[in-house]
């Protein structure tokens, strides 16, 4: 009897060890220590044995059912240890299952991160719509009565306005600063608004040159504000703009709406500002006109310029994206081209 | 602009230790941009002058002879030339080795190296000057005739720089025309000379102005003082045609001219030193003896120097003598007038014409010569001494024989100084700091102001030649001082910040997430498409134009109408994108115009109606999925962008959709849009072929947007709900809208699982799956009341949409 324990202990361990799985490991639970397992018998059998042989194989037997026990414990945990969830190989250079990938046009982006930028310092987003008349356009702003962005060489005249004058003349608007006097007419001063939008030139295009393109403009009107506080201004959108700090320098410019007007440039991304290519050797990169803004327009918006002033920063948006991205085709930004706008993230 | 160095030099004397970069930089800062610095002793490398020692036959060439040369290095050298004038002892120009000349004076540089020709050695070249840059200043008689400085009796030492020698070492600022615009007094180097010695503080060298006194009048009559405001006539006899000497030829070619003969060089001279154009008459062309400003006929006719034919305007205004027009006023000499090989006498005039008739008849005859470039810009009347002044005193010492005979000032208008009142107080604020009054008054005087100070006013006189439009109010006197100071200088200023409209913009955010919602929820691409849109896609989308608006000058004929539906755009940006994506989804937010009328700002002002629209496309193969994707689109919006919720009609059908798949799209009771399939005829008139396309487009305007996040909070259920699947078997009529509006009050949740048809279910029939969920609020559902709860569905579903279970 013992001998036959011996062996129901010895071909136990060999299953155990051999179980390849948990499954497997179960099914040898049962076949070694379940009702209908050998050791079950030996112990059903005990009642048949003299006292002493009784003893001494019923010692053994519960011997044996707690090593199978703890056999199939240690075997259970280096299972589980060893476990995969997935059965078989996988090939885990196969491409995840995509998300929806859309997203918002280059310039839509650019102009959004500026929103950011301005509305932290305190700026209202406002729009203008795109068609405007003379008065708003040119008039207003203080432009000649006969200055050559009137023309229709300029500007994109409505079919059977183009021959009136002032608020009976319409065209797409050529920027965005008609925008600023009808703000202030409706909402006074003192003011501090940003209007971003799409403007229109009738011009000859190429890789550099669109007829309809992006603007975004800030505007601050208050009391007694000097023009270098629009310095930091700057400095603290174009940080937003590129992730960094970018040097700026303000120099002179003219304008018809401003007096005085400046340019602002930035310094060259590409070269750190000690020239190259792309700056054409100078250092400096054109980024946006500015000014103070006109008496004239200040009146036009019934402003007395005696109290009022303030300053315009306009921003090329087209120039910034393509700045930023190393875009070397204004016209890709109207191609509606999805080869173009899926590189976008 | 060619802004000459050594031309500046002539009126100012700048720092010795300023390096022209640091010019460029100053004046780009200060007053106009500097695009480039070039220097023009730059192409000269290599180019000196040599001294002929001995000339010798060449042994295997007759027309080539061997030049002994000194070139000033240690030992004489070799040159084979073939030069026609070569002449022992003479100076010449060589170019040594390293050296880029042009051959003839024509093609890209050739570089120079030690070679042989025709078995000889020659160490380099004896130039002609085509072949090194100075045809334009001496011109030789001949192909092979070589620059001998000798026989030109200009001085200079073998081995010394030819650019040194004929003063080509000058470094030439390229100035940004359009920076220019607003500066007339700026269009000569005088005027950028003031600057300079503004900017560094230095003497400035003020030119005379001295007219001739004492002479006979040329008769001159000026019918359009308003386009003609000062007309000067001298006549100049006992003249002629010859070069001009080496100093004003090199000044005029270092400025970006050519120089012609004497007599054209010195009205050009003047015009890049002051500003002030001037033309030359040849006397015995004016007919008559008398000079006419007059507007020409109209269909009047006049040949131009370059022979080209003009046929005039009345608003054209010419020159004339008592026949015939002589030239173009401020803008181009006549072929009948110029200057000819037998001129002996000249009527010079120095007139000042008004910008905007110079503007109108340039830009009409396309003729944008250097004379008009200045007249545009709007030039005090006060110039035209300058230019008198410096032009006979040219004469005088080019032609010292020449006599002044008469003299004609016709000077109907005079530029009147701008008188402006600027306060200390004003100042102070607007440049956020205080300037001393002695800095301001120098600052100003340096400009040419005239400038008194009662200890809180500044009294300004301004130049005449600011007082042309210029400076006309005390913002620009300040825009003076701040850009001579410098932007750079001033200490930054923080902004005040003030946060009162810029934190609660329902519209302007609802506006953005619009965008974001449909690009990164739903996987959209933005694109943009033009305002103007091709009459092909506009048809296509079957769009009525007759209440659109025209561009008068459109980009091109097709593009003539500015869109009323971003449709259209859409259909040409899937025609497109087909050709290289299977499925792809995009979307436009932007403005259409329809007729009308919209008074955005004020009463007087009437602009077409506006709509701001959204529009999107799902392009790809099955056309129902398609739909339902733009569908979901749609449903989902509200949520997401917080407005209110969109709901579907069928009210309008859009002229673009298929006539069966198409909905309104609801905001409240109001129609604000429509999806729809993009109908078959739409497809192929658009040309998009293999491809199926879903859009929506509604005006979003009509979008009511909640002032905040609206969504409540709902308690967990308490007790367990029981979800439930049905399988209904309808007729093919019976809609799903149907079926849920039947049910929905019984049910705490209930969604749509799928539509089947197939060989199990008869002809005219479907089959359609819901789940749904029922429970208590109160206790957990029995058995039984579930039981009795799905039997009064079904029995609901029966009565009302004759449905059976499957």
């Amino acid at each position: 009897m013992l001998e036959k324990l011996e062996q129901i202990r010895r071909e136990g361990f060999e299953s155990i060890a051999a179980a390849p799985d948990r499954e497997k490991l179960e099914m040898v639970r049962k076949e070694l220590t379940g009702k209908k397992s050998s050791l079950q018998e030996v112990l059903k059998s005990l009642g048949s044995l003299d006292a002493d042989m009784r003893k001494s194989v019923g010692m053994k037997a519960n011997e044996v059912k707690n090593q199978f026990a703890e056999k199939i414990r240690e075997k259970e945990e280096e299972l589980i240890a060893n476990a995969s969830v997935v059965e078989g190989e996988i090939d885990l250079t196969l491409p995840g299952i995509e998300v929806p990938k859309g997203a918002l046009h280059p310039i839509t982006q650019m102009c959004y991160d500026l929103n950011d930028a301005f509305r932290s310092l305190g700026f209202e987003i406002y729009s203008e719509d795109d068609i405007s008349s003379e008065k708003f356009a040119f008039d207003n702003l203080n432009f000649a009565a006969d200055h050559p962005a009137r023309a229709s060489m300029d500007t994109y005249w409505l079919e059977g306005t183009e021959d009136k004058r002032g608020n009976e003349r319409l065209c797409l608007r050529p920027h965005l600063t008609g925008g600023s006097v009808r703000y202030l007419l409706e909402h006074g001063a003192p003011a501090r608004f940003v209007y971003p939008g799409r403007v229109y030139r009738n011009e000859t295009t190429d890789a550099r040159h669109e007829r309809a393109f992006f603007q975004y403009e800030a505007l601050i009107v208050d009391k007694d504000i000097s023009f270098s506080s629009g310095r930091v201004m700057i400095e603290t959108i174009l940080e937003k703009v590129f992730g960094r700090k970018v040097n700026v320098r303000m120099r002179e410019g003219f304008f018809p709406f401003t007096e005085p007007g400046y340019e602002i440039d930035m310094e060259c991304l590409l070269c750190g500002g000690k020239g190259c290519k792309a700056c054409n050797h100078a250092g400096w990169i054109e980024v946006m006109p500015g000014g103070v803004i006109h008496p004239n327009v200040l009146r036009a918006a019934n402003l007395d310029p005696d109290v009022w002033t303030g300053f315009y920063t306009n921003i090329g948006l087209d120039r910034l994206v393509m700045m930023r991205y190393g875009v070397d085709d204004v016209r890709l930004f109207h191609s509606a081209d999805l080869r173009f706008l899926k590189q976008f993230k | 602009m060619n802004i000459s160095m050594k031309f500046i030099n002539r009126f100012v004397t700048l720092p010795a230790d300023l390096t022209y970069d640091q010019i460029a930089y100053d004046l780009t800062m200060r007053t106009v941009e500097v695009e480039d610095v070039i220097r023009t002793a730059d192409k000269f490398h290599d180019i000196v002058v040599g001294e002929i020692k001995e000339i010798k036959a060449h042994p295997n060439a007759d027309a080539l002879k061997i030049c002994i040369t000194d070139v000033g290095e240690d030992e004489l050298k070799q040159i084979v030339c073939g030069g026609s004038n070569l002449t022992e002892g003479h100076k010449v120009c060589v170019s040594k080795p390293g050296a880029e000349v042009v051959w003839h004076g024509e093609g890209e540089p050739v570089l120079i190296k030690e070679s042989k020709l025709r078995g000889e050695k020659s160490y380099g070249m004896i130039c002609s000057p085509l072949e090194v840059y100075l045809g334009d200043i001496i011109v030789p008689k001949d192909e092979r005739e070589i620059v001998d400085f000798t026989e030109l009796g200009i001085e200079c030492e073998v081995g010394q720089s030819v650019a040194e020698v004929m003063g080509l070492d000058d470094v030439i600022l390229e100035v940004d025309n359009k920076s220019l615009s607003n500066r007339p007094d700026l269009w000569g180097h005088y005027g950028i000379a003031r600057e300079l010695a503004a900017i560094y503080k230095v003497p400035f060298n003020e030119l005379s102005s001295e007219l001739p006194e004492g002479l006979p009048e040329y008769p001159v009559v000026i019918e359009e003082p308003e386009r003609c405001n000062r007309f000067t006539a001298t006549k100049i006899d006992n003249v002629y045609v010859k070069e001009s000497p080496a100093w004003m030829k090199t000044l005029i070619t270092n400025a970006g001219m050519r120089p012609i003969n004497a007599l054209v060089d010195i009205t050009n001279f003047v015009l890049l030193a002051v500003g002030s154009p001037q033309h030359a008459y040849d006397s015995t062309h004016v007919e008559g003896d008398k000079i006419i400003v007059r507007l020409a006929e109209d269909g009047e006719k006049l040949l131009l120097l370059d022979e080209k034919d003009l046929e005039l305007t009345h608003d054209h205004l010419v020159i004339c003598d008592t026949r015939k027009p002589l030239n173009l006023a401020g803008i181009k000499g006549g072929k009948d007038d110029s200057i000819l090989d037998t001129t002996d006498s000249v009527i010079l005039e120095c007139a000042v014409f008004t910008a905007p008739g110079i503007r109108r008849t340039t830009a009409y005859f396309n003729e944008k010569t250097d004379a008009a470039l200045r007249y545009e810009k709007g030039i005090d009347t006060q110039r035209a001494d300058l230019g008198v002044s410096m032009a006979l005193s040219l004469f005088k010492e080019i032609y010292p024989d020449c006599v002044i005979s008469a003299f004609t000032d016709n000077y109907p208008v005079k530029t009147e100084n701008a008188v402006i009142d600027i306060t200390q107080d004003f100042l102070d604020r607007r440049l956020g700091e205080v300037l001393p009054q002695a800095e301001i008054e120098d600052i100003l005087t340096r400009l040419g102001y005239e400038v008194s100070f009662d200890g809180e006013t500044y009294h300004c006189i301004t130049p005449t030649w600011r007082s042309t439009g210029d400076v006309s109010i005390h913002d620009d006197i300040l825009g003076d001082i701040a850009r001579l100071i410098g932007y750079e200088y001033f200490k930054k200023q923080p902004l005040k910040i003030s946060f009162e409209s810029s934190v609660n913009q329902v519209r302007a955010d609802l506006a953005r997430k619009l965008r974001e919602y449909l690009a990164y929820r739903c996987g959209m691409n933005e694109i943009f498409t033009y305002p103007w849109i091709d009459v092909k896609f506009i048809n296509a989308a079957g769009i009525d134009t007759s209440r659109s608006i025209r561009l008068a000058t459109p980009p091109a004929p097709e593009l003539g109408y500015l869109r009323s539906s971003l449709i259209p755009g859409m259909l040409e940006a899937v025609d497109k994108n087909s050709r290289y994506f299977d499925e792809f989804s995009i979307f436009e937010a932007a403005q259409v115009f329809e007729k009308g009328e919209y008074r955005p700002s004020t009463e007087e002002e009437v602009l077409p109606v506006h709509h701001n629209l959204l529009s999107g496309v799902f392009a790809g193969k099955n056309a129902t999925e398609l739909f339902f994707k733009v569908k979901g689109v749609i449903e989902g919006l509200a949520g997401y962008c917080h407005c209110e919720s969109l709901d579907f009609a069928q009210k309008d059908k859009p002229s673009w959709a298929d006539d069966k798949v198409w909905l309104n799209i609801k905001s409240g009771k109001k129609v604000i849009g429509s999806i729809g399939l993009v109908s078959v005829p739409a497809l192929a008139e658009s040309g998009i072929k293999m491809i199926n396309a879903a859009a929506f487009e509604f005006d979003t305007d009509g979008l009511k947007p909640y002032p905040s996040r609206t969504n409540e909070f709902v308690h967990l259920p308490q007790y367990p709900l029981v979800e439930q699947d049905l399988s209904l078997l309808v007729d093919e009529s019976v809609t799903w809208a149907e079926i849920r509006d039947a049910i929905k009050y019984m049910v705490k949740d209930l969604r749509f699982v799928e539509e089947y048809r197939g060989k199990q279910i008869p002809a005219g029939k479907k089959s359609v799956m819901l789940s749904l969920k029922i429970g208590n609020d109160d206790s957990t559902m029995t058995s039984k009341q579930i039981e009795k709860k799905m039997n009064g569905i079904i029995k609901v579903l029966n009565n009302k949409c004759k449905a059976e279970l499957r």
